[in-house]
C-alpha cells in the first residue's frame, strides 16, 4: 500500500519533468498549490507530456489543420487559384478546416441496410489505435513516453496492421466499389510493405541499434546523407501508404468513388478522411528520426527540452509539405503498374540501401 | 388562389426503398455473367467519372469482358423541337449540345439552308466564320484535355486548360458579345461585323495561348505517370477504327487520313495553309497527342485568317442574297432587320444535307423542307459522339477497371453531344 | 499531313521528363500567375457588346410584334398598355440572351446592357413587366475595381482599375429604313377591316361601297409594323419602302 502511494506522488513524476525555462517561475508557482500542483506536475510528466502535447495530441490537432489548409492553398497556387479564403479572409483562410470539420458535424450519418452495422460504426474510431500508437515511442528532443530499445520492430508492426483495418471498412460497407477498393487496398499493402521493411532495416543497420532515442542522438551527420537511397525508398513507400497521388489507387475518386469509404457520410467520412493525414503523420515522424535527425539542431535557449521538439516539429511538417506538394504534379498510376513498380524497381533499390546499410555498418562509423 | 376550405390529406409515403429496382440490362444477362464468374459493375450517371451516361461493365478479375453504353440521359429531342421552330429559330438550339463549339455546330445547320437558298458568302463572312469555328476547336480540345486529367486524377492538368481556355472564352465575347453560346452565325454570313481591334486582340490571344500551353506540356503531356496510363491503353487498330465507323481525330490517331475539312472544303479552309496531324498507334496518348497537335494548327489557321483579312475592307458580312431590298443598310450589321430578313425564309423543297468536321468528329446535318412552311419538315443530326460510341465501347474490351476512364477521356466523349 | 510519333523515353528521359514536371510545379508554387478574379470584390470589364439584361425604350417601339414573333425560347409575350398599344414584357426564366429581338425591333426599343447578375427571390418576378424594363434593375454592386484582360509580351496581364464598370452603354442606333403598308390587290379585298381593326396607329381606312372598294393608308401615321400585312385574310398588303418624302399612298 506505501509503495502504491509513492508511486503516484507527486515526487515522483516532479523526478521526470519537462524543463521549460521560459515558463519555470510559473511553473514552480503552481506546484507549490495543493491541488493543481498535482495536475500540473502529472501534465508536465514526461510521457504524459509527450502523449498530450508533442509528439501527440495536440501537435496531431496542430498538424492537421495546418497540412489540409496548406495542401489545399499550395495545390491551388499551382494551378493558378486562390484556395480557400472566405472563412477567415484577414488571416488567410487559414481555419477553413475547422469549418469543415464542424460541417460534418452537422450532416447526417447513413448506414445503409446491408452493411455489417457493428463494424461499420466502429472500425473508423478503432483504427486511430494503430495510427495513434507508434507517436508513444518516438522522441521528441528528451521527451519520450516509451523508451525501449525495441522502438522501430514496434512502429513498423503497429503502422502495417492499419491497412487491415481499411480492408475491413471496405468490407464492411458491402458495396461494389468498396469491394473494388479493399482489394485495391490489399494489393497496395503487398507492394509497399517490403521495401519499406527494408529501408527501415538499412537504418537500423547504418546505426546499428533500433532504439529511437539512440538513433537521434547518433546522427551527427543526418541519415539521409549516409543513405540517400534508404531515404528515397522510404519517401516512395510513404506515399504508396498513404494514399498520395501518384499512388492514390485504393480511394480512386473518379474511378471507383472512394473505394473503400464510399458509403460513409457526416461525422463518420470526416474521421475516415483525417485518418489517411494522421497515417502521414506518423511516416513522417518516422522518416524525420530515421533520416533528417529527429530533434537535433540548434537549442533555443528559452525552451530547453521543448527546442528539441519544436525541430522535430518543424522538420515533419516539411516533410509532408513535400508530400503535399506532390499531388498536385503527378496523376494516378494504374493497379498493376504500382504493384510492378513496387515489386520490381522499389525492391532493387532497396537492396541497394540494404548493401549501403550493411558497408556503413561495418565501417562502423558512429564509434 | 387557396380557398377558404383546405382539406388536409396524410398521405403514406414508403421510406422503405422499392424492391423491385429497374435495372437496365436483362436478369439473363446477369445470371450469365453469375455463371461466368464475372462481376457486373453499374457505373452509373451518378459516378465522378462517368458523365452524363450509364455504362455497364462485365468484369472478370480486373479485365473488362465486355461493355454496354446506356446513353440517353441527356436526350432533349432537338430534331423534334425544331420542327416547330422558325428556321432562324433553330439555330441557338442547335448550338447547345457541344458546349465550346458554337462555330461548327451552327455552321453545318447554316450551311445546310445557304446550299438550299442558293445563297453565297461574302468573303469577309468566310473568314471570320472560319476564325470563330477553330476557336472553337481550340477550346473543346482544351476542355477535353481538362477532362482526361481530371479523369486521371490530375487535378493541376484539369485547372490549367479551363484557364487557358478563359482566354479564348473572352476572345469569343469580344467577338459576338457572349462567352460561348454566340449565336453569331446566320444564313449568308454573320451577324455584324468584328472591328480591327477585336481581331487584333484575338491574334495576341493565340500568343498568349501557344505560351501558357507550354507548361502545360512539361506539367501534363509529358508527365511520365500519364504517359504511363495513357499509353497502349484502348488500342484500335487502322482496320477496327474503320469497322467500328470512328470519326475525327480519333479516326486520324489510328491512322487513316481523313479531315472533312481536306476532302470537301468549305468556308476558307482551302485558302489557308494547314496541315492534318496523323498517328499511327491507335491507343489513348495518340488521340491526346492528334488533338494537342490540331490546337497548334488551329491557332496557326486563326492568325492567317487574321492576316488575310486584313486585306478585305470591312463592311459586307451578310450576303446580298440573302438582304434583298435591305443590302444597302444591313450589310455589315443586320441590327434592325434580323426579323425582316430572315424571319420568313422558305427554302425550296428537297433534301439538303451538310458534313462539317467539328471538334470531335464529323457532324451531319440534313434539312428537309416541304418548300411551304416556315419550320423544317425534318431536321436530321448525327453529332460526332453518337458515331464513335461503339468504337469506344469496343475499345474498352481487354482493358484494366482502371482503365475504363482514361479512355474515356482521351475520346472526350460528351454526352449532350451524342444525345442531342 | 504531320505525322505524330509518341514519344518511349528510357530510363535517363523518364528521370529528365520527371524533373521538369517537378520543376513546372516549383516555378508555379514561387511565381503564381493566379487567373482569380475575387469576385464580387472586383468585376470583370466586359466588352461593350455583351449580351446582357434588355432595357426598352416605349418611345420607340411601334408594336410590330417582330420581338415576339422570333424569340427562339417563347420569351417575350406582348401586353397591352393603357395606350392600347401593345408592349413587349420579356420572361427571364426563358430568356437565353441570344438578343435576336435587340437585332431585330426595327424602332431601337430593346437596348443591350453589360448587367449579367440579376437575382431574383421568385419564379414570378422573373417575368418583367414592361414598367421594370424602362429602367436597369436593382443589383447591389459590391465591386471597387474593375479588372480587364490584357494581352501583353504574349502573356496574359490583370489590370486592375480602381473604379466602377458603367453597365449600361450607349449603342448608336442603326440605320432606319421608312416602310409604308400598301394594298397591292384592292380588288381582292373582302372589306372584313381585320387590318383597321389591328393597327395600333389607325393609318389604315377602308372605305367599301358595291362598286369598288378604297383603302386608305395614311403614309404619316403608318410606322411600318407590318401586322396588318401578316393579319390580312387575303394577304394583299405589303410593305415598300419609300423615301423620306413621299405623300400618302393608295
Amino acid at each position: 500500500m506505501v509503495s502504491d502511494a509513492m508511486i503516484l506522488s507527486k515526487e515522483y513524476f516532479m523526478g521526470n519533468m519537462v524543463n521549460i525555462p521560459l515558463i519555470q517561475p510559473i511553473v514552480d508557482y503552481l506546484l507549490n498549490v495543493p491541488f493543481v500542483g498535482y495536475i500540473v506536475a502529472i501534465l508536465l510528466w514526461k510521457p504524459m507530456f509527450a502523449l498530450l502535447f508533442i509528439p501527440g495530441l495536440t501537435a496531431l490537432m496542430i498538424v492537421l489543420l495546418f497540412i489540409i489548409w496548406f495542401e489545399r492553398k499550395l495545390t491551388a497556387r499551382i494551378q493558378w487559384r486562390v484556395g480557400p479564403l472566405e472563412v477567415s479572409r484577414p488571416i488567410g483562410g487559414i481555419i477553413q478546416p475547422m469549418a469543415d470539420g464542424l460541417r460534418y458535424f452537422f450532416q447526417e450519418v447513413i448506414v445503409h441496410r446491408d452493411s455489417h452495422r457493428p463494424y461499420f460504426l466502429q472500425f473508423p474510431i478503432l483504427i486511430f489505435i494503430p495510427v495513434l500508437l507508434p507517436i508513444l515511442f518516438i522522441p521528441a528532443g528528451s521527451i519520450i513516453a516509451i523508451n525501449t530499445p525495441y522502438a522501430l520492430p514496434v512502429i513498423v508492426a503497429i503502422v502495417s496492421l492499419i491497412p487491415v483495418f481499411i480492408i475491413a471498412i471496405g468490407w464492411a460497407s458491402n458495396s461494389r466499389f468498396a469491394y473494388i477498393g479493399s482489394v485495391r487496398e490489399a494489393f497496395m499493402y503487398f507492394a509497399y510493405e517490403i521495401p519499406f521493411i527494408f529501408a527501415v532495416l538499412a537504418m537500423i543497420l547504418v546505426y546499428g541499434t533500433a532504439d529511437t532515442t539512440l538513433i537521434v542522438e547518433r546522427q551527427t551527420i543526418p541519415g539521409i546523407i549516409l543513405n540517400p537511397v534508404a531515404a528515397l525508398v522510404f519517401f516512395i513507400a510513404m506515399a504508396m501508404a498513404t494514399s498520395r497521388l501518384p499512388f492514390e489507387i485504393p480511394e480512386a475518386d473518379q474511378e471507383i468513388a472512394f473505394g473503400p469509404f464510399v458509403e460513409y457520410s457526416g461525422i463518420l467520412f470526416g474521421l475516415v478522411m483525417t485518418i489517411a493525414y494522421e497515417k502521414m503523420y506518423i511516416l513522417s515522424l518516422l522518416m524525420t528520426i530515421l533520416f533528417l535527425g529527429g530533434g537535433n539542431g540548434p537549442a533555443i535557449l528559452l525552451l530547453g527540452d521543448l527546442s528539441g521538439a519544436i525541430w522535430l516539429f518543424i522538420k515533419t511538417l516539411v516533410v509532408m509539405m513535400v508530400l503535399a506538394f506532390l499531388r498536385s504534379i503527378y496523376a494516378r498510376l494504374r493497379l498493376d503498374q504500382a504493384l510492378r513498380f513496387g515489386w520490381t524497381t522499389m525492391i532493387e533499390i532497396s537492396l541497394v540501401a540494404l548493401v549501403i546499410g550493411v558497408i556503413i555498418n561495418i565501417l562502423g562509423w558512429y564509434a | 388562389m387557396m380557398s377558404e376550405n383546405v382539406e388536409e390529406m396524410l398521405l403514406e409515403v414508403p421510406v422503405q426503398p422499392p424492391t423491385d429496382l429497374f435495372l437496365p440490362v436483362s436478369k439473363k444477362f446477369l445470371e450469365e455473367a453469375y455463371r461466368n464468374d464475372e462481376y457486373v459493375v453499374l457505373v452509373g450517371p451518378q459516378h465522378p467519372g462517368s458523365g452524363h451516361m450509364r455504362i455497364i461493365l462485365r468484369i472478370r478479375g480486373d479485365i473488362i469482358v465486355e461493355a454496354i453504353p446506356d446513353p440517353g440521359y441527356v436526350h432533349r429531342s432537338m430534331e423534334k423541337l425544331a420542327e416547330n421552330r422558325l428556321y432562324i429559330q433553330n439555330i441557338p438550339l442547335f448550338e447547345r449540345p457541344a458546349i465550346m463549339d458554337t462555330g461548327n455546330m451552327t455552321l453545318g445547320y447554316v450551311r445546310a439552308i445557304e446550299s438550299a437558298l442558293d445563297i453565297e458568302v461574302p468573303e469577309r463572312a468566310k473568314y471570320i466564320r472560319t476564325i470563330i469555328a477553330e476557336l472553337g476547336r481550340i477550346g473543346t480540345h482544351l476542355y477535353d484535355a481538362g477532362i482526361l486529367a481530371i479523369f486521371l486524377g490530375h487535378t493541376t492538368g484539369f485547372m490549367w486548360p479551363f484557364a487557358i481556355r478563359e482566354l479564348i472564352v473572352e476572345a469569343l465575347t469580344r467577338i459576338s458579345g457572349t462567352r460561348i453560346t454566340a449565336s453569331f452565325l446566320v444564313p449568308g454570313g454573320i451577324r455584324r461585323d468584328v472591328p480591327w481591334e477585336t481581331l487584333e486582340f484575338v491574334r495576341k490571344t493565340t500568343f498568349a495561348v501557344e505560351r501558357r500551353l507550354k507548361g502545360f506540356e512539361k506539367i501534363f503531356i509529358r508527365n511520365p505517370s500519364v504517359m504511363a496510363r495513357l499509353q497502349d491503353v484502348g488500342v484500335l487498330t487502322k482496320e477496327e477504327a474503320i469497322k467500328f465507323g470512328l470519326v475525327g481525330p480519333f479516326l486520324r490517331a489510328s491512322g487513316v487520313e481523313y479531315d472533312v475539312r481536306k476532302v470537301e472544303p468549305y468556308e476558307a479552309y482551302d485558302m489557308l495553309d494547314w496541315e492534318v496531324p496523323v498517328a499511327d498507334e491507335g491507343d489513348s496518348y495518340s488521340r491526346f497527342l492528334v488533338r494537342v497537335e490540331e490546337i497548334a494548327q488551329s491557332i496557326s489557321m486563326v492568325r492567317q485568317a487574321i492576316n488575310a483579312l486584313k486585306n478585305i475592307p470591312e463592311g459586307n458580312v451578310i450576303s446580298e442574297d440573302v438582304l434583298g431590298e435591305y443590302r444597302d443598310v444591313a450589310s455589315s450589321d443586320i441590327r434592325g432587320y434580323f426579323y425582316k430578313v430572315f424571319g420568313s425564309i422558305v427554302p425550296p423543297a428537297g433534301e439538303f444535307t451538310t458534313l462539317t468536321e467539328a471538334s470531335r468528329g464529323s457532324l451531319l446535318y440534313t434539312v428537309v423542307s416541304d418548300g411551304e412552311s416556315n419550320v423544317p419538315y425534318r431536321v436530321r443530326i448525327i453529332t460526332p459522339g453518337w458515331y464513335y460510341l461503339k468504337g469506344f465501347m469496343e475499345s474498352l474490351r481487354g482493358e484494366r477497371v482502371a482503365d475504363l476512364q482514361a479512355i474515356y477521356g482521351s475520346f472526350g466523349y460528351f454526352p449532350p453531344e451524342a444525345d442531342r | 499531313m504531320i505525322r505524330i510519333k509518341a514519344p518511349k523515353p528510357d530510363l535517363i528521359g523518364n528521370i529528365k521528363l520527371h524533373i521538369d514536371a517537378l520543376l513546372t510545379g516549383v516555378k508555379e508554387a514561387v511565381l503564381p500567375s493566379t487567373m482569380t478574379i475575387h469576385y464580387p470584390r472586383e468585376r470583370r470589364k466586359l466588352p461593350d457588346n455583351f449580351r446582357g439584361y434588355i432595357l426598352f425604350v416605349p418611345e420607340n417601339c411601334i408594336s410590330c410584334f417582330q420581338c415576339s414573333f422570333v424569340c427562339p425560347a417563347n420569351a417575350i409575350t406582348m401586353k397591352k398598355a393603357d395606350n392600347e398599344r401593345n408592349y413587349p414584357t420579356i420572361d427571364y426564366a426563358k430568356c437565353i440572351f441570344c438578343h435576336f429581338c435587340v437585332d431585330t425591333c426595327p424602332g431601337n426599343a430593346l437596348q443591350p446592357t453589360k448587367i449579367h447578375d440579376v437575382a431574383y427571390k421568385d419564379m414570378e418576378e422573373m417575368l418583367t413587366q414592361t414598367e421594370e424594363m424602362v429602367k436597369s434593375p436593382e443589383i447591389q454592386r459590391e465591386d471597387t475595381i474593375t479588372v480587364e484582360y490584357v494581352i501583353e509580351d504574349v502573356d496574359l496581364l490583370f489590370r486592375r482599375i480602381a473604379e466602377k464598370d458603367e453597365l449600361v452603354v450607349k449603342t448608336p442606333p442603326h440605320e432606319k429604313v421608312r416602310e409604308i403598308s400598301s394594298c397591292i390587290e384592292p380588288e381582292s379585298c373582302l372589306a372584313c377591316a381585320i387590318c383597321v381593326g389591328v393597327c395600333p396607329n389607325e393609318a389604315i381606312s377602308i372605305e367599301s361601297s358595291d362598286v369598288e372598294k378604297v383603302i386608305k393608308i395614311d403614309s404619316n401615321n403608318c410606322t411600318g409594323c407590318g401586322l396588318c400585312v401578316k393579319e390580312c385574310p387575303v394577304q394583299i398588303l405589303r410593305l415598300t419602302r419609300v423615301s423620306e418624302d413621299e405623300s400618302e399612298g393608295e
